[in-house]
């Protein structure tokens, strides 16, 4: 069982090894030679590994177990956060392995904080991993392994619910392995428009990519300090605000879309509920900012920017919002809660939780006047679906009880109560700038170490959705 | 009429005997000797002990000259088969078969209501001209029953055409008005098919009277319904209350056309119509399994679990304020009893699901308005269909005094060719809606009208008024 464990993550790395080739490329045209060392030499180590195991062991499909399939994920994941650590420790940019780790983890789980304050000067390769890390956490690795290595067949749809986000998890065509491609497919599809736009509004190829990468995977690394805001580009804003919100939404949506079926699109909860929450977040936060706001159309903006980077957790900047007024900021910390929709890039709570949640105090209100009465609750218009109040009820407190501890772990290292509670709502929640001290101009760089390395637990609890870790930490038989 | 049954089962006698009271020619078969016996001890036909399934053993008894076969084995199968083995080589006989699995007769009906739509002049689907489902049957007749009673409705024939009952108000202009004089009321252009409800209607002529109070059901285009409301001044709806008792497939059947006629009322309400279905629909059961499957199924309604006779559950629910209660549950006695202690408490009207027609008596002096027995529901339904070919369908109404019926005048018949003055001088019967053969729309006929063959009429009649229909249609 090790063995074959050991086996697909030596796959997994083998082909985050492989990705290596677009950083490889950018540091040769660049010049960078250092770090065309560095991802060369862990490209091969990575073939190296993963052609050792090709010629040993039997080529058997291998089929995971459900106990199993967890521990082989919350294995992978942090098997890759090192490797991934690795361009970084390398680099010499990085103060220690520890920092190396945190930036890792914290590309990989699309967080997008970063221990950097300087990251322009940074060689432009090392800047494109880091945008890369999003792009391949996003849509997840294990969904990227299960889509390229026909190894994992039937059982990869277990190692898949494992690592996707949301109380539902479905496969939309009947090979799971077809699934897997698809959602790579569309992922590679929005990458590619949105890079192509970027750079027809006036980034360079390497910046467009880089963002497009850390857009579509909503994570938040940027290739400049003061983030997407440095360009100054209202267009690129614009472009960036469509496609947070389009990684935000549920790729499964995204599926019927491109295969035409309006209808199931438009029936969508989570997708209603959400542009319900960004049209009220981006015009209660709008109609306080205008008070005070002596250019509408760049608050307007810098408004609807804001709402779209935290909601779908991404955390890109293009104004530091703790200078609004605590209505405004109030609101936003509101969207730290929510998170983006089940099955997409997103972390957070997710849509669809709170819209159940939402759902079943209705549903409480009328059992309280009503004792006998028997309620459904429906979502996409298919009733039935009450047996999730409780499986979501449970998560949302796992969720908040890892918010609690991991803000306790913060004001234990020093952080002040407010600073540490949003820190820890950003932590598990994937989105990656904070508020107080870790604000959007501050960066993670001079927290304690010990807190480094819970952040980068809390980060990747919030990715894998909780109980993968969980699992991994306890045992239960 | 000669006819074939495949079944002495309970409904099978049960129909033998209906059709022997009408003079038809009975062919009863089944395979079990016990049965036969018993079947041929009371009943007037052929009775023969043989598998209804094998065709030999069909055409030895002379199906080549039947009108029709009925199968009605415990099996649903053998009774498709059967059709469908007879439709082979006798597709001109009207084949009926008994489907109590509910599974093959929805997929059956939405398959064929969409070979209808592909192929208008194809073949049934199995060469099964109708099939019956037993608790459709039964959720039809309850539905009709809660209709025709405190809730007052529409019934919908075609072409736009609908039977409304409506109750007159104080205030009316028709309230002291004979039938005959209706015509000076400003805006009156109305047939009156029947007037007072239950066992007091009666069908009108040109001296009945009508008084404020009574209810009067009028054959109108539906746009006329608010019409006729203003006309009649009728009490304001209020809001309705209907508690189903019972969430197994019956009362799930019963609650779904309440649930239709709900929505379907929006859009009456946006055109400015009447409403005509329940506001609150209600479903109670004890069974936790069957509350939840019908709250998944009825988003709209409110499903409570637990027991209607509980004094508790009726206060908590405000059960006895409801304006009809609709007895379907699986348990018959259970059904009688609950009607009749809520009709006691307060309910307005009550509908129960009884097992035998002689229950009827029991459960009106109990209190309860209306018992639908379930094995005559099942015989009314498959009679419906054997009035002979010209018969489209019949409604039972005015708890169950008179018929709807919906047919094509008969080449021959006795009435046909008649002008409708003439022919209704015989009595007994109205003619409510005239289309000449394959011309135009329906319309409202005048006494010059003609009853020419092939024409499609909607006449009202006593139920047991047999003799009519075999004027108008044999």
């Amino acid at each position: 069982m090790i063995f074959s464990v050991v086996r697909v993550a030596v796959y997994v790395l083998g082909i985050v090894g492989t990705s290596m080739a677009v950083p490889l490329a950018v540091a040769c045209i660049e010049g960078e030679r250092r770090m065309a060392g560095v991802f060369l030499s862990l490209m091969i180590a990575g073939w190296a590994a993963a052609g050792l195991f090709l010629l040993r062991g039997r080529r058997r499909s291998q089929v995971f177990d459900v106990r199993n399939a967890f521990g082989v994920v919350g294995g992978i994941w942090i098997a890759v956060c090192l490797f991934g650590a690795l361009p970084f420790a390398l680099s010499g940019y990085f103060a220690s392995f520890t920092d190396a780790v945190f930036e890792s983890v914290s590309g990989f789980t699309t967080t997008g904080a970063s221990v950097l304050a300087e990251v322009e000067s940074l060689p432009r390769s090392l800047n494109l991993w880091r945008c890369q890390t999003h792009w391949l956490g996003g849509m997840g690795v294990i969904a990227l392994a299960v889509a390229l290595i026909p190894l994992l067949g039937v059982g990869g749809f277990r190692l898949i619910k494992a690592e996707t986000s949301g109380p539902t998890k479905s496969k939309f065509t009947a090979f799971v392995s077809n699934t897997a491609k698809t959602l790579w497919l569309i992922y590679c599809l929005l990458t590619v428009a949105d890079a192509a736009l970027l750079h027809w509004a006036g980034l360079d190829v390497i910046d467009a990519v880089a963002h497009a990468f850390s857009t579509i995977g909503t994570g938040g690394f940027s290739t400049r300090n003061a983030s997407l805001g440095s360009f100054a580009l209202p267009l690129v804003e614009w472009i960036t605000f469509a496609f947070m919100l389009l990684a935000s939404v549920n790729f499964a949506v995204h599926y019927r879309l491109f295969t035409g079926r309006f209808s199931e699109v438009w029936r969508d909860t989570e997708l209603r509920a959400l542009v319900v929450i960004v049209v009220a977040a981006i015009a209660g936060i709008f109609a306080i900012r205008a008070f005070a706001a002596a250019d509408l159309s760049a608050t307007f903006r810098t408004t609807a920017f804001q709402v779209a980077s935290i909601l779908s957790t991404t955390g890109f900047m293009t104004c530091d919002y703790l200078t609004w007024l605590p209505g405004a900021q109030c609101i936003l910390l509101a969207l730290f809660f929510i998170g983006g929709s089940s099955g997409s890039t997103a972390g957070g709570v997710k849509v669809i939780r709170w819209t159940i949640l939402a759902k079943q105090l209705r549903n409480e209100l009328s059992r309280i006047l009503h004792p006998h009465e028997v309620i459904s609750l429906s979502v996409n218009g298919v009733t039935g679906r009450e047996v999730f109040v409780p499986v979501v009820a449970t998560f949302v407190f796992v969720y908040l009880l890892l918010v609690m501890v991991t803000a306790f772990f913060g004001t234990l290292s020093g952080l002040d109560l407010f600073t540490s509670f949003t820190a820890a709502l950003t932590m598990v929640g994937n989105v990656g700038p904070a508020f107080g001290s870790l604000g959007p101009t501050s960066n993670f760089g001079a927290i304690m170490p010990a807190l480094k390395w819970w952040y980068a637990f809390a980060m990747l609890a919030g990715r894998l959705e909780i109980y993968t870790l969980l699992f991994l930490i306890g045992r239960m038989r | 009429m000669k006819v074939f049954i495949i079944g002495a089962g309970f409904t099978g006698i049960a129909l033998s005997q209906t059709l022997i009271a009408e003079k038809n020619s009975v062919t009863l078969i089944d395979n079990d000797p016990e049965r036969v016996r018993h079947a041929s001890d009371q009943l007037d036909c052929t009775v023969m002990e043989a598998n209804g399934n094998d065709l030999e053993v069909l055409e030895s008894a002379g199906i080549a000259s039947a009108d029709a076969i009925v199968t009605l084995t415990e099996d649903d199968e053998i009774n498709m088969i059967t059709c469908s083995l007879v439709d082979a080589v006798y597709p001109n006989i009207l084949k009926i078969a008994r489907v109590r699995n509910y599974a093959y007769y929805d997929a059956a009906a939405a398959a064929r209501r969409r070979l209808k739509v592909a192929f208008p002049a194809g073949r049934p689907l199995y060469g099964i001209d109708v099939m019956l489902n037993p608790d459709v049957e039964v959720a039809e007749a309850v539905t009709r029953a809660m209709a025709y009673g405190a809730v007052g409705s529409v019934i919908e024939l075609e072409d736009g055409y609908v039977l409304a009952t409506v109750e007159i108000g104080e205030a009316s202009p028709l309230a002291g008005l004979t039938v005959g004089h209706l015509a000076e009321v400003p805006g009156w252009h109305f047939i009156i098919a029947s007037i007072g409800s239950g066992e007091n209607s009666l069908l009108p002529n040109g001296n009945s009277l009508i008084k404020a109070g009574e209810s009067i059901s009028v054959v109108l285009k539906e746009g006329d319904v608010s019409v006729l409301a203003k006309l009649t001044c009728s009490p304001a709806a209020k809001a309705r209350r209907v508690v189903v008792f019972g969430a197994d497939r019956p009362g799930m059947l019963v609650a779904e056309r309440q649930v239709v006629g709900a929505r379907r009322e929006l859009w009456r309400r946006l055109f400015g119509a009447r409403p005509s279905a329940c506001r609150e629909l209600v479903i109670v059961d004890r069974d936790q399994e069957l509350c939840q499957k019908a709250a998944r199924r009825f988003p709209e309604a409110r499903i409570l679990c637990g027991d209607v006779t509980d004094e508790a559950l009726l206060a908590e629910e405000r059960l006895t304020e409801a304006d009809l209660l609709a007895a379907v549950s699986g348990n018959p006695e259970l059904n009688l009893v609950t009607a009749a202690y809520l009709r006691s408490r307060g309910v307005k009207k009550a509908v129960a699901l009884t097992a035998n027609v002689s229950y009827g008596d029991i459960a009106r002096k109990l209190g309860i308005d209306v018992a639908v027995p379930v094995r005559g529901t099942v015989v009314d339904g498959i009679m419906s269909h054997l009035r002979g070919r010209n018969v489209w369908s019949v409604h039972s109404i005015c708890e169950n005094r008179f018929m709807l019926v919906e047919g094509r005048v008969a080449e021959g018949a006795r009435f046909a060719g008649l002008a409708l003055s003439e022919a209704a001088a015989s009595g007994g019967f109205l003619v409510l809606l005239y289309r000449k053969d394959g011309g135009g729309m329906l319309q409202l006929p005048s006494g010059d009208t003609v009853l020419s063959p092939g024409a499609h009429v909607v006449i009202i009649a006593a139920s047991d008024d047999h003799e009519t229909l075999h004027k108008f249609f044999l």
